[in-house]
Order: structure tokens, then C-alpha cells, then sequence
């Protein structure tokens, strides 16, 4: 059976003004079941960034493919919603607005909107929280607002690019717990781009390490630790094998 | 797709904007002196180019020019110098002291933002309209900028560093020597970039009112014998010193004070 | 022997205080603002009591109570609405072109890098030169009359509002352009959902700028290009030594830039609710 997202052979370069042509991705190939949770980690400009907003398709490779369900991804799409690392609240608008973002561009009507908003509100814990505004709160309420929101249009394929990164260490902790949790509920597709080897372990089903730029998908590797992840899992020596073992196949491809 | 680029293309892309900018510039220009090519021309409410170009060439070589700027000049940088003198210090102190502060910013607040040139006609019809009518007005016009944003400088200074000099045993003239007067100095540049388009109003608006010479009164000069020509040489004259002096009193800020353009 | 100086803690009176001590500083700062102008009032009015005028000055020479007592007669005769519904008119009419023109060119500007480039000599070079410097000129094609004032007064205000649209358009976070864009938004979704709002503080920023250039036009243009308005009746007052009138128009001009301002300022702090605390800018 074809997997759920299909990258083949994606080329993407970049052109900055003044300079010359930069190769972000090199025939880049995945595969993803649907309702993985696969983790891509790859040293600093490796393009692993840019593969996500590829599939988000916010950029268009200059040859080859990312089919989703068998079809062409030509652009953005309501099957597919971003969860970004710096968050991208609209600061003018309250919780619950933002939230609503998406619905609103597709036209639902607002006492429809409202309830969606009000169930992800609760599934992300914000409960009390709908009438603030962005500034007002913590970075970790700041990304359970950024994922009701990739949420609230029910895309099948939930793409995250180092959502956490912008948090201290102890939130990050906490809100990879949170991340679980509710991905258990809501059954998506997740796409997982970060740095954390960590991070990709607990979470995910596989991890995917990428090459230096320009990136390449280079070896896979399965997480056969059983479900629900449990924070101990963490200090077992399971998990550090495979930390090790990911950790050899990076290391080459970190710079200096 | 691009091959090698050439050397021009690099050039044209590293400068975009100037090229962009000076190539619309000398479009304009060349659509001006074209136009009338299909519009009728009428000198005694338009020209061209090639006569405003012939007109300031005409004015430079019999001195007209350059004795009008002199003229003007004299009551714009003494008018500023005074504006400075008087007003970075008293901004200054109602900086520093919280409640000369509090007392004096509802009444400075009230002058910068009333059109003080309402007070022109009697300006100079007290003073006179020779320098000391000119060099008042154009100080009445700039000092304020230079007062509030002294008085902004001061303000945002690190308390840190005032407490240092106190404690190594400096006194009050210290903390103004060593730390305000420094602290103040890209705020009063970025005043002066303010006053000095106050000060030009300052000027013009003093030599409208009847003076005998001056820049000013050359454009109405001019305007009143329909030689607008020169008339167009003048404003032209008069842009592009004001373009240079705000221009290059930004470039001075950014050069000087890099680290302030985050704002 | 110098004394022990206490360290500098009057400045850190005004920064990270108590409300307690907030608010008993709001009710100083207002206090003492008030004192010192009664005080230059007092003083004023009282001048002539203590100090010989010299004959050739009292011509000049007024009080703040004739001041406000010609002030009041303007009033209360009903003469000041005519002159006044002049310059109103011509302020109006400027601004209201001004909005009309700045802020669709400033939008353009801002989505545009090329438009942008292009225009931006003449942008530079208009804003910095004072207007008044077109008066003549203007007053040759157009007369003397309504529409060399509304010249001027759309000449200073436009270019605040074309600025600094222009600034808030370019200010809008990519980021969130991508996010909007992500979800699907079309080019005017975009424009609707971000660049607007994000523009709208800087927007009335301009406003208040546009408004305060607008001003100075109606007094430069009706002291020097035109037959009626307040300005007019300012400078005809001037020459024939009616100070009192001069020092009335002043105030009543003031006092209208001020109004303005203080509601566009009234306004901006109602659309800022949603921002953190910045510095305001110039």
C-alpha cells in the first residue's frame, strides 16, 4: 500500500539577490505512513525547514514531487496545517480569534467557528484563556495556541517545525508530554522537524536524519518503544542506544 | 538558468534602489522637457529644464545666487546656534530634575505644538525685517526639538552609570560632563535633522514678509515678474540644500550611532 | 570637604514604582505643569505693574487678560466663525485629500519594492523641503484664494501619511504572512488579515503628524496667499498693531492642533491595546 505522503527526488535551490545559487535540498525521498508521528533531525541549514514548507507548500521544489494520498501537492491546502516556531500569533487578535484563523478562511460560520475554538481551548488547556491577547501570555500557552489553531481546520497532516525551540527547557519538556497527549486524541499525521535528538526519540514512531546542505534524506530509524511514552523511558538503556545510534549517523554531518 | 553574470548586472543588482531611483529621476526630467513637444508652452506659468538648468547657471555667474544664499544663511545659522546653546541645556535640566520636568513639559508640549510661525508677522514687525527679525523667528521655530529630545536623551540614560560616577566622588557638573552631555549627543542630532527643516520655514517665512534679499525673497522676486525660470532655479536651490542637510544629517547618525537604528 | 553624595535615586523616582507612588506622581506632574503656566501667566500680566514700558513698546505690549478678554469678544460677537470657517475648510479639505491620496500610494509603495525605489527620491526630497517654499509658485497657478491653501495643506500633510503607511505595510511580520498564507489566504486575505491591522497604529501615527503640517499650511498659506481666513485676519491685525488679535489667533489655532491631536492620540492608545508597551516615535 503507497505511504500516506510521498516525497521523490525533491530538488529545491535558493537564489538570494547578490549571491550565488544555494542548494537546499538534493533528490530529497520520504516515505510516511498515515498517523505516524515521523521525526526529521538534521544539523543547523540542512533544509530540513525548508522540506516542511514544502509540503506545506509554501515553496515549490524545482523538480520532483510530494504527493499526499496520492496527489500532487500544488500549494497550500486545508489537509495540511504549520505549527511555527516562532509561533505566529496574530497579536491583535485575541486566543479565540486566532484560533479561528483558519476557519475563517474557509468560510465557516461563526457559531460553528466558536465551538471548534471552545473544544481545542479545552483539548490544549487554555480553558479561561480565550478573551487574552498574545503578549499577555507565556511562550508555552503562546504554541498550545499556535497548535488549536493548526488543529481547528482538521487537516490530516500536522507539520511542525521546531515548535519548541523558543521555550525554556522545563516548558519544552512539559509541552512534549502535552504534544502527545493530545496527538493521541486527535490521530494526525505529524510531520516533526528539530535538532533535539531527545525530542525525536520520545516522541516519535521513526526518526529520519537528514544530511548536510544540501539535505538529503539519509538513514531512518524505527523507535520501538511502546505507547504511551512515559517521561522514564527517557533513562532507559533502549533509549540511549538508539540516541547513540542516531547520534553517530548526525555526527558526520555536523559541521564545526 | 542566468550564466556568468556580467559585471554591469552585478552592479545593477547590488545597487537596486539608487539605480531604480536615479533612472526615475532622469525619466521625469526628460518626460518634463518632452512634454511640450505636445502640450502648448506657456512661459509665463511653466518652463522647462533646459531653462531652469540656463537660469541658475545665469544666476551663479552674476552672484545673485550665492549673495542670496549668504544672505539667508546668516539669521538660519545663527538662529540654530541659539536654539542649540539654549536649548539642549534647558532640555537637559528638565531631564535631569524630575519636577522642573513635570513643570515645564505641559508648557513646552503647549509652544511645539502650537504653529508658533502665527507669531511671525509680530516678530517681525517688533524686530524689524532685517537679521534680528529673521534670526528670532528661526530660533522660536527650532529650539523646541532641540529641548524635548535633550530632555528624551537625558531621560533614557543608564541610572548604572550616573551611580558610578557618584561613587567614585563626582559631583553634579560630573554627571552632566562626563555622563549627560555625551549621553545626550545623538539625540541632539537627531534634532537638529528636525529643527533644521523648522529653521528653513524660519527663514522663508521671514523673507515672504517683505525683506529686500535673501533666497526667499528671490522666489517672490521672481514670481512677481513671471520669470519663473529662475524662479523654479530658486525653490529647486533651496530643495536640494534642504535634502542635504536632512539627508546628510541622517547619514552623520547612522555612521555615528549605528547602534541606535533598531528604532 | 565635599559631601557624601547620596546616589542618584531622584531619576529612578519616575521608573518601576509603586502604584502608590505612581499615582502621587501623576498628581505632582499635573500640579506643577499647571503652576508653572499660571505662574507665567501671573507673571505676565504683572509685568507692566512693576516695570516701566518704554513708549515705543506699549504699542506692542499686552497682558493675558486683554488677550482673553478679545478672545472672548470674538466669541461672543460671533466674528471669529467666518474667518475661521475659512481656514477650517481649507484644513479640511487638504487633510481629507491627503488621506485620500497618502494612504493608497503608501500601501502601494509598501507591496511594491520597484514603486518603492522609484518614488523614493521624490518622497525624500519633498518631505524635507518645507512647503512653503511652493507658495509662490502655487499661488501663481492658482491664485489667491481656496486652492493655493489647499495646495499647501495637502502638500504638508501628505507626505506623514504616505510615510508612514508605507512603514507599517513594509512592518508587517513575514511570519505571519506565512501563516495566513498557509491557511489558504488569498493576496487580499493577506492584506486584510495582516497588513492592515499591523499598519493601523503606524497609520495614526501619520495622521497625527498630517495633522499638526496641516495647521502650519492654513497659517503660512493665509499669511501670505489669501484674502480671508483666520490667518488673514491675524496678519492685517499685526500690522495695524492689534497684538491682542494676533496673540487670540495663535491660541485659537493652538488650541484646535491640540484638540486633534489629543483625540487621534485618544485614538491610537484604543487600537494599541494589543500591543506590548513600546517607546513612541516622532
Amino acid at each position: 500500500m503507497a505511504a500516506y505522503i510521498q516525497a521523490r527526488n525533491v530538488n529545491l535551490s535558493f537564489r538570494p539577490p547578490n549571491r550565488g545559487a544555494v542548494r537546499a535540498l538534493d533528490g530529497f525521498d520520504i516515505d510516511v505512513e498515515e498517523g505516524e508521528f515521523l521525526s526529521i533531525v538534521g544539523p543547523s541549514g540542512c533544509g530540513k525547514s525548508t522540506f516542511l514548507n514544502v509540503v506545506l507548500g509554501l515553496l515549490k521544489p524545482d523538480s520532483g514531487e510530494v504527493l499526499i494520498h496520492g496527489n500532487r501537492i500544488t500549494g497550500p491546502g486545508s489537509d495540511r496545517a504549520m505549527v511555527f516556531q516562532e509561533f505566529g500569533l496574530l497579536p491583535w487578535r485575541t486566543v479565540q480569534h486566532n484560533i479561528e484563523l483558519g476557519l475563517e478562511l474557509k468560510r465557516a460560520p461563526s457559531a460553528k467557528r466558536g465551538a471548534i475554538a471552545e473544544r481545542l481551548i479545552g483539548l490544549v488547556g487554555l480553558t479561561g484563556f480565550e478573551g487574552h491577547y498574545p503578549h499577555e501570555l507565556s511562550g508555552g500557552m503562546k504554541q498550545r495556541v499556535g497548535l488549536a489553531r493548526a488543529l481547528a481546520t482538521d487537516p490530516d497532516v500536522l507539520l511542525m517545525d521546531e515548535p519548541f525551540a523558543a521555550l525554556d527547557a522545563q516548558t519544552r519538556d512539559l509541552m512534549q508530554t502535552e504534544l502527545l497527549r493530545i496527538w493521541r486524541e486527535a490521530r494526525k499525521t505529524v510531520l516533526f522537524v528539530t535538532h533535539q535528538i531527545d525530542e525525536a526519540i520520545y516522541l516519535s514512531d521513526r526518526v529520519m536524519v537528514m544530511s548536510k546542505r544540501p539535505g538529503r534524506a539519509k538513514k531512518a530509524f524505527t523507535i520501538a518503544l511502546p505507547r504511551p511514552r512515559e517521561y522514564e523511558m527517557r533513562v532507559t538503556p533502549k533509549f540511549n542506544e538508539l540516541k547513540l545510534e542516531i547520534w553517530n549517523a548526525l555526527k558526520d554531518e555536523i559541521a564545526v | 538558468m542566468a550564466t556568468q553574470p556580467s559585471v554591469l548586472s552585478g552592479f545593477i543588482g547590488r545597487h537596486r534602489n539608487a539605480v531604480l531611483g536615479g533612472a526615475a529621476v532622469a525619466l521625469f526630467f526628460a518626460a518634463w522637457q518632452a512634454i511640450f513637444f505636445v502640450v502648448p508652452f506657456n512661459p509665463l506659468f511653466i518652463t522647462k529644464p533646459s531653462l531652469i538648468a540656463a537660469g541658475l547657471v545665469d544666476l551663479i555667474e552674476s552672484g545673485d545666487l550665492f549673495h542670496d544664499l549668504a544672505v539667508s544663511a546668516v539669521p538660519f545659522f545663527l538662529g540654530l546656534f541659539a536654539a542649540v546653546v539654549i536649548g539642549v541645556p534647558v532640555g537637559m535640566v528638565m531631564g535631569r530634575r524630575v519636577r522642573i520636568g513635570y513643570a515645564l513639559d505641559p508648557l513646552m508640549t503647549v509652544f511645539y505644538a502650537s504653529p508658533l510661525v502665527a507669531l511671525a508677522p509680530l516678530l517681525v514687525i517688533f524686530f524689524g525685517v532685517g537679521l534680528p527679525g529673521k534670526t528670532i523667528i528661526v530660533f522660536s521655530l527650532a529650539v523646541f526639538p532641540f529641548v524635548f529630545n535633550a530632555c528624551a536623551g537625558v531621560r533614557a540614560v543608564d541610572h548604572l552609570l550616573v551611580n558610578v560616577v557618584r561613587s567614585l566622588g563626582g559631583g553634579e557638573r560630573d554627571v552632566y560632563l562626563k555622563i549627560l552631555l555625551p549621553s545626550v549627543l545623538p539625540y541632539t542630532i537627531a534634532g537638529a535633522r528636525i529643527a533644521v527643516g523648522r529653521a528653513l520655514i524660519g527663514v522663508l517665512v521671514g523673507e515672504f514678509f517683505a525683506a529686500s534679499e535673501g533666497i526667499g525673497h528671490a522666489i517672490t522676486r521672481f514670481a512677481d515678474i513671471f520669470a519663473v525660470d529662475r524662479m523654479f532655479a530658486c525653490i529647486l536651490t533651496v530643495m536640494v540644500i534642504a535634502i542635504t542637510l536632512t539627508e546628510g544629517i541622517r547619514w552623520a547618525e547612522r555612521t555615528a550611532f549605528p547602534w541606535r537604528f533598531g528604532q | 570637604m565635599a559631601e557624601m553624595q547620596t546616589l542618584d535615586l531622584e531619576l529612578s523616582a519616575t521608573s518601576g514604582t509603586l502604584p502608590a507612588t505612581a499615582s502621587r506622581q501623576r498628581i505632582e506632574s499635573i500640579a506643577l505643569g499647571t503652576a508653572a503656566i499660571v505662574l507665567l501667566l501671573l507673571i505676565w500680566e504683572l509685568v507692566p505693574h512693576f516695570l516701566p514700558i518704554k513708549q515705543g513698546t506699549r504699542l506692542f505690549f499686552t497682558v493675558p487678560s486683554r488677550i482673553f478678554e478679545t478672545l472672548w469678544e470674538m466669541f461672543a460677537t460671533g466674528s471669529i466663525w467666518a474667518p475661521l470657517g475659512v481656514s477650517a475648510a481649507a484644513f479640511a479639505i487638504g487633510l481629507a485629500l491627503a488621506i485620500a491620496a497618502g494612504l493608497p500610494l503608501g500601501i502601494l509603495l509598501g507591496r511594491s519594492k520597484t514603486l518603492n525605489a522609484m518614488l523614493d527620491p521624490f518622497v525624500t526630497a519633498f518631505n524635507a523641503t518645507p512647503r512653503l517654499v511652493f507658495l509662490p509658485l502655487l499661488m501663481l497657478w492658482l491664485g489667491i484664494g481656496m486652492w493655493s491653501k489647499i495646495a499647501i495643506v495637502f502638500l504638508g500633510a501628505v507626505f506623514p501619511l504616505l510615510i508612514n503607511t508605507h512603514e507599517g505595510v513594509r512592518n508587517a511580520d513575514k511570519v505571519l504572512i506565512n501563516v495566513v498564507r498557509s491557511f489558504g489566504a488569498s493576496e487580499w486575505d493577506v492584506a486584510r488579515l495582516v497588513v492592515l491591522p499591523n499598519s493601523l497604529p503606524f497609520i495614526v501615527v501619520g495622521l497625527r503628524l498630517a495633522i499638526g503640517r496641516a495647521i502650519l499650511g492654513v497659517v503660512v498659506a493665509e499669511f501670505f496667499g489669501a484674502q480671508d481666513g483666520l490667518g488673514v485676519v491675524m496678519v492685517r491685525a499685526a500690522s495695524s498693531f492689534n497684538v491682542d488679535i494676533v496673540f487670540a489667533g495663535l491660541i485659537i489655532f493652538a488650541g484646535l492642533s491640540l484638540i486633534m491631536t489629543g483625540l487621534v492620540r485618544l485614538f491610537e492608545e484604543r487600537t494599541s491595546r494589543w500591543r506590548p508597551q513600546r517607546a513612541a516615535n516622532e
